[in-house]
């Protein structure tokens, strides 16, 4: 479906929400622990109390955990596409994940296969994201509840687990949002309105439009006036490689 | 350096009257846990709490010879030689004193529970009301003034003792011969060298199991990994991810640059 004549619709709202509910509670979760992993952060603390942030800290955890859980419902297709592509991870990624470091860089590599609805390096930072996130989630319960319990045997090794996960967690999301702000301004767009450009879905996910094509969700007709509407932009970098 | 104290809980001497629970509340000011059910036994608390940090547990134990054992445990902070709860507070709110007391520091405690967490006896209890940790502090403060912690001092049975560690483990060692004359075969001394020994030893007429005790508990090396692995590497990560964007976003840049100037 093209939406303003260059726009194709990406993701629905359940699944914009869905995301932005688990970047916001996961800075949230970060930021109201981050005294206890640096002590350059302990003003955090002596400014809004401890008990205060290990509240708060709590009132996040519940909603990172219930929304991938309230999303299974409100961001059904989202999460499908997420598990299926994931699992689809096949050698065209293999190769994108080789070949696309360069373009961190501005340089514009050669030879990039054409990428389904996610490329190489989303499919491994869903991967990476989840499994973090499941980590997290039973650490993070251990440590809640597990006083009288759990075996304090157990209990210890839940403190490295769940720091390490918060680090590796964090990292990730710093390139993520680099790769969503720097080098792909376009993909940002998909999730604000859930819409992307015609001719940035073409050049980064051309296997995803071949497929709508081929659902008959769009013709190639309507792709082409899409790409076409947006080619007087200024920025060369995000002009659309002819279809 | 002060001279290692120790104190000494004769489990076989132990009568349960619970002075000493009285004795800790009152010199340490802690009130009384009103929600404690009744539960047709003797034992009041079933567990150490932010306002009880000495216990008398109370045991109903049949032997295998089908005889009937009353056993009563004083439960609180070991006091180890290796503390868990000091080396993995982040705030370093926890310090081990040259006499061998390990005391929280109530006004660096920030509550985050890794002391709860970390401790191989489940010891040191959080108080959500105040938001600090809590646990014997071996009346440290009696010590400094050359008194004896509240509870040994108040014992009637001379269950519990208080002196030199020196001197505790010969009275240990001598109260376990006489034990085993008695018939206590595995009567033993409670001193586990994995948490580095302990200030707070035990004579116990039978196994460690038999009274709910880690027979080999160690300081975790969860602790050190935590300390030296992964809070830097995570530091390490997270900054490095931050400094490798800005470096990538500038590389961009000129290269977007001299593309411009082709």
């Amino acid at each position: 479906m093209i939406v303003n004549k260059k726009y194709i619709k990406r993701h629905k709202m359940g699944f914009v929400y869905f995301h932005w509910i688990n970047a916001v509670s996961f800075f949230m979760l970060l930021l109201t622990a981050l005294p206890l992993y640096a002590d350059s952060f302990r003003f955090l603390y002596d400014t809004f109390g401890a008990a205060t942030l290990q509240y708060a800290h709590r009132v996040f955890a519940v909603i990172f955990i219930l929304n991938p859980i309230i999303g299974l419902v409100t961001a059904h297709d989202g999460i499908r596409r997420l598990v299926k592509e994931v699992v689809s991870f096949g050698r065209d990624d293999i190769v994108f994940n080789q070949k696309f470091p360069a373009e961190l860089i501005g340089k514009e590599p050669e030879g990039i296969p054409p990428q389904s609805f996610y490329n190489g390096g989303e499919k491994m930072n869903i991967l990476l994201q989840a499994v973090l996130w499941a980590l997290l989630v039973i650490s993070g319960a251990v440590l809640w509840f597990g006083d009288g319990v759990v075996s304090p045997v157990i209990r210890t090794w839940m403190i490295p687990l769940h720091s390490i996960c918060a680090g590796f967690g964090f990292a990730a999301a710093i390139g993520h949002i680099y790769l969503a702000v720097g080098v792909n301004p376009d993909s940002c767009h998909g999730m604000l309105d859930g819409t992307v450009k015609a001719s940035y879905a073409v050049k980064h996910h051309g296997k995803w439009v071949d497929e709508l094509v081929a659902q008959s969700s769009l013709t190639e007709d309507e792709v082409k006036k899409a790409v076409e509407a947006d080619e007087p932009v200024e920025d060369a970098s995000i002009q659309a490689r002819p279809v | 350096m002060a001279k290692e104290i120790a104190m000494l809980h004769d489990v076989a001497r132990c009568s349960a009257c619970r002075a000493c629970m009285v004795a800790c509340k009152q010199w340490h000011d802690l009130p009384a846990d009103m929600s404690t059910p009744f539960e047709g036994q003797y034992q009041s608390h079933k567990e150490l709490t932010p306002t009880t940090w000495n216990l008398i547990q109370m045991n109903e134990r049949v032997d295998s010879d089908g005889k009937f054992h009353w056993d009563f445990f004083k439960r609180q902070c070991m006091h180890c030689s290796d503390p868990a709860c000091a080396k993995g507070c982040p705030e370093e709110a926890i310090e081990k004193l040259d006499n061998g007391a390990v005391v929280i520091n109530q006004d660096k405690c920030v509550s985050c529970g890794y002391c709860a967490h970390n401790c191989p006896f489940d010891v040191p209890k959080v108080n959500a009301e105040t938001n600090k940790s809590t646990k014997c502090d071996l009346c440290f403060d009696r010590i400094a003034e050359g008194m004896e912690p509240a509870c040994s001092k108040t014992c009637t049975a001379d269950a519990i003792r208080f002196g030199t560690k020196e001197e505790m483990l010969k009275r240990a060692e001598q109260r376990v011969a006489i034990l085993k004359q008695e018939g206590h075969q595995d009567a033993n001394v409670y001193n586990p060298q994995g948490v580095g020994g302990i200030h707070m030893l035990y004579v116990l007429p039978e196994k460690p199991s038999v009274y709910d005790l880690p027979e080999n508990p160690q300081t975790p090396n969860s602790i050190d990994l935590w300390k030296d692995v992964v809070r830097p590497l995570g530091k390490i990560a997270g900054a490095g991810a931050i400094v490798g964007v800005l470096g990538m976003a500038a590389f961009k840049k000129l290269a977007n640059r001299e593309k411009g100037e082709k």
